[in-house]
């Protein structure tokens, strides 16, 4: 009788389960206990924004959404038809203010069928997030086009690159509350559905280990929730496989310095859902900031990087709520296009990618190797 | 209505069938070992029903479609078993409600269109009507199932009766009979095991057991269930009142999966797991503990001890340091271990590794949630468990006046238990009984008030050494070996494998017996079958002390049995 093989997914303060790790059939016992595996399932995934007190980042007010927009567009008449002397319902809208295109055309699947006001982006002078491109000043380099860096509001740290940000940081959906994120937050957890598995591997110890690799997978398992609906740490998740091989396997090499595990920059692969969307967005460039908890069962941090400035026009056209989100999708559109900073396209110069940041939360995790033999746990 | 299970005299007259034999076989179980002493026996005794007897002897006698719950009044334990205590069991008004409203369900669901058709032996001329033949034909059968025995004529009219009332009521023959079969779950022939006695002829003078208590004995021992149709044919036969005929049906009884219930059966008992049904945790401090893992956790240790016990048939005495068991994804977590992507509760084999300071069933989520506070372990809860209930030592109850305010204090500097519980200590009154479970106890520190691995407590390294009657050990793990070494371990199952299976406490009269079950427990290796074996061989299982009544009208006469036979004959 064995238990699993599996990737050792966490930690307490002195115990430490280990786990035998793929493809280490030939190592001795001796040699497989000097480094352990850390296992986290991602839980929390949130566009990183800034939200001053008094909305300062966004002189202009936050984003006229398309609900306005086609409401300006309504004759006096119309308006009367469609309100129904004024007490149309939310839920109606979400499906009919969209397609105010001039042939009734959806303007969120065909964002470029009007042209609406330009998008309110945000002009403050703090942003969480990194300084992905090395340079404090926004200027171009061959893999970035010029643009406004941030601050960072904790530490006054400059050259911060957060476009994305910029874009998103006064649609009220994103903002702290906001129902798109709050939404595919909620749906993440329930659903079994876009489920990120991060295991670290290669520790020596677990507060401190000078190199590790980090792989990102996608768990075909739910979250285990407890009574208060948090996830259970130290919960089993299977990996999701794909033609014997793991669907999602991207690598960054990393370190772990006083529990708080930092990667190097590379191009990541990761599942997605929300707002009724399956993604598989690669973000570039991309690196994980992990702070763990001394009792290893709960983590926080911040993943970086590029995101396809096409991955995210499908997200925002493919996504419902556009009233109660209150977002445009055709100013967000050609906002998005202007704002890239990142991967210029070859033939044109412009822009592909906008620099991000989002926050995560993770919980320890046991993460199951399907393709891998059955090995006892060490301890 | 209260009926009170005290010692009373329920004769019956099954005659001897084959009586006047002479014991002839010699078991090869006892010609290689010491003989077994006589025991004078117990005045014949009725027992309640436990909970999972009734719910088992449903099921069995109507199929598994027909489902029952028992809310019975709580048993008292007795000599460290509710089994025992089921002697001196009463039946108060609100506990007779609930049993009357399930005997409606039953009756209700038996009778229902969809069951009828596989439960009755004949069809009523007209379903509007009452049929007398018919539900006499009915009662004899299911009566049979129901007390155990045959029915006398008058007890089949009885429900017969009844339900003939109720038909020409209701215009529903399915009807009446529910009214009469629930009012047969209700009697206290079904809801108590009755020793019925009757005249022995190898001992003039003396009573002895009917065939048909023998039979129950056994069933309720073995399976904890009423006894099935080739036991009780084998009881009318009078089988059972040979060494043959009862082996037979002995060895029938071991080799059939169904000793896994009976085995479940008394290690609940055993261990107190009744306590499980009102084990409450603080789901803030554990949240992994949820009401499932409650649910898995019991079933862990009794999933292990069958594995261990009966299906491998390993010594009793590994059960404390076996490092195989079985998990659910719940208890995966409560014990941070990694699990295959299993089905919804499904179990999977586990084996904690060769370091691992969890070893055999005291370190197991079970044991050690059920011993705790609901927010915190405890060292002398633990401790007691293990001296009270594997142990069989009784560990005296505290004194009204203990002043816990050293224990409890959040301010005090002592951080673990074990430093907390030495400044408890001080006061003479809380010693001596300290002294005792402590130790014990705080062998298992290492695992939190649901059994979760800790090395620290309040940040201070915990240490888990201490000794268990002379024998010294550093973890969880060592404390197993040495319940697995000490001699009390295995007297103390023996003795209270013994008083559940003779329904009493094996007290002084039934010393030498005690001592015969024990050395035949270690000449077999420690093999819980068979010492279950060699108790259900022995006479003692069946032995009563009961001087011949004369001149009583005796509550069955052979020629009243409504056999199926019988009843044709009367009717033709």
């Amino acid at each position: 009788m064995q238990p699993l093989e599996t990737r050792l997914q966490f930690r307490s303060s002195l115990i430490l389960l280990l786990t035998c790790v793929a493809g280490l059939s030939m190592i001795t016992p001796a040699a497989a206990a000097e480094t352990t595996t850390l296992g986290f399932v991602v839980r929390d995934w949130f566009t990183s924004v800034f939200n001053s007190k008094f909305l300062d980042e966004c002189p202009e007010g936050l984003v006229i959404a398309n609900d306005e927009l086609w409401w300006r567009g309504l004759s006096k008449e119309e308006r009367a038809k469609q309100t129904e002397n004024g007490l149309i319902q939310n839920l109606a809208r979400q499906f009919s203010t969209p397609r105010r295109g001039p042939n009734g055309e959806h303007v969120c699947h065909d964002p470029t069928v009007v042209t609406d006001p330009p998008l309110r982006i945000v002009e403050g002078k703090y942003s969480f997030g990194a300084n992905i491109d090395g340079n404090i000043d926004g200027s171009p380099t061959p893999k970035t086009c010029s643009h406004v860096n941030f601050t960072n509001p904790d530490d006054e740290t400059p050259g911060i690159d957060n476009q994305m940000y910029r874009l998103l940081g006064c649609v009220y959906g994103w903002r702290h509350g906001g129902l798109p994120e709050a939404n595919a937050h909620e749906m993440r957890g329930t659903s079994g559905l876009g489920m990120i598995l991060i295991e670290v591997s290669g520790v020596t110890d677990p507060r401190n280990s000078d190199d590790v690799t980090v792989t990102f997978y996608r768990s075909i398992d739910q979250f285990a929730l407890a009574g208060d609906g948090r996830p259970l740490p130290y919960s089993s998740y299977n990996i999701e496989m794909k033609d014997g091989k793991p669907r999602y396997r991207d690598s960054l090499k990393g370190s772990i310095k006083d529990g708080v595990l930092t990667t190097e920059r590379g191009d990541v692969s990761l599942p997605f859902y929300g707002n009724y969307n399956f993604m598989h967005p690669a973000i570039r460039d991309m690196d994980l900031r992990l702070e763990i908890t001394d009792d290893g069962a709960t983590a926080d941090g911040m993943v970086t990087g590029y995101y396809n400035v096409d991955e995210f026009v499908y997200y925002i056209g493919g996504m419902t709520g556009h009233v109660s989100g209150g977002t445009n999708c055709p100013s967000m559109y050609v906002a998005a296009h202007q704002l890239a900073d990142g991967y210029p396209d070859p033939e044109t110069g412009q822009c592909t990618h906008l620099s991000s940041a989002f926050d995560i939360g993770a919980y320890a995790a046991f993460i199951i190797h399907p393709d891998k033999e059955e090995r006892t746990a060490q301890r | 209505m209260i009926i009170t299970s005290s010692r009373v005299r329920i004769l019956g007259t099954m005659h001897a069938r084959g009586a006047a034999f002479v014991l002839m076989t010699v078991f090869a179980l006892t010609a290689c070992g010491p003989s077994e002493p006589e025991i004078s026996g117990a005045p014949p005794d009725m027992r309640r029903l436990t909970d999972a007897q009734y719910v088992n002897s449903i099921t069995d006698i109507f199929g598994p479609q027909i489902k029952a719950e028992s809310q019975a009044d709580p048993l008292i334990r007795t000599d460290g078993l509710l089994a025992v205590g089921a002697r001196s069991a009463r039946i108060t008004p609100a506990g007779f409600e609930r049993y009357y409203a399930q005997a409606r369900t039953v009756a209700k669901r038996v009778v229902s269109a969809k069951n009828r058709a596989s439960m009755f032996p004949c069809m009523p001329k007209d379903v509007a009507a009452a049929d007398d033949t018919c539900a006499r034909q009915y009662f004899t059968k299911v009566g049979r199932l129901l007390y155990r025995r045959p029915l006398t004529l008058s007890e089949v009219g009885t429900p017969a009766d009844a339900a003939s009332e109720a038909t020409k009521v209701s215009g529903d023959f399915y009807r009446g009979i529910a009214v009469g079969l629930a009012g047969m779950l209700t009697t206290s022939k079904f809801l108590f095991i009755i020793d019925t006695t009757e005249p022995d002829p190898g001992r003039p003078g003396q009573e002895r057991l009917t065939s048909f208590a023998k039979a129950s004995r056994l069933s309720f021992l073995l399976w904890n269930t009423t006894p099935d149709e080739a036991l009780l044919t084998a009881a009318e036969k009078g089988d059972l009142d040979s060494k043959e005929g009862l082996k037979r049906q002995v060895d029938r009884l071991m080799a059939s999966h169904r000793l896994d219930t009976g085995v479940r059966a008394f290690f609940e008992d055993f261990l107190h797991f009744d306590q499980f049904d009102t084990l409450e945790k603080d789901n803030i401090i554990y949240p992994a503990f949820t009401i499932q893992v409650a649910e898995d956790a019991r079933e862990q240790v009794l999933r292990t001890i069958i594995d261990h016990l009966i299906l491998r048939e390993q010594d009793y005495r590994a059960l404390f340091t076996t490092r195989q068991t079985f998990i659910t994804g719940g208890l995966a977590r409560v014990y941070r271990v990694p699990t295959k992507r299993p089905a919804e509760g499904a179990w999977i084999p586990f084996e904690f590794p060769e370091d691992d300071p969890r070893a055999g069933i005291l370190t197991q989520v079970g044991f050690a949630a059920l011993a705790s506070h609901p927010g915190r372990s405890s060292p002398t809860l633990r401790g007691k468990a293990v001296r009270e209930s594997i142990l069989c030592q009784k560990v005296p109850d505290p004194p009204s006046d203990v002043d816990f305010s050293l224990f409890e204090d959040p301010n005090s500097p002592n951080k673990t238990a074990r430093e907390r519980l030495t400044v408890h200590r001080t006061a003479p009154a809380c010693a001596g009984c300290h002294k005792i479970t402590d130790p014990i106890g705080l062998a298992l520190e290492n695992l939190d008030g649901v059994g979760q691995l800790r090395t620290t407590e309040n940040g201070a390294v915990i240490d888990a050494s201490g000794d268990l009657d002379g024998i010294p050990f550093t973890d969880a793990a060592g404390l197993g070996r040495a319940v697995s070494a000490n001699p009390a371990t295995t007297s103390c199952v023996t003795q209270r494998l013994a008083s559940y299976a003779l329904g009493r406490s094996a007290g002084p009269a039934e010393r030498e017996y005690v001592k015969y079950l024990e050395q035949g427990f270690a000449d077999d290796g420690y093999s819980i079958p068979a010492l279950l074996r060699r108790i259900a061989y022995s006479d003692a299982l069946f032995e009563i002390l009961a001087p011949l009544v004369e001149n009583v009208t005796r509550q069955l006469k052979t020629d009243d049995y409504t056999t199926q036979e019988h009843i044709r004959e009367k009717q033709s």
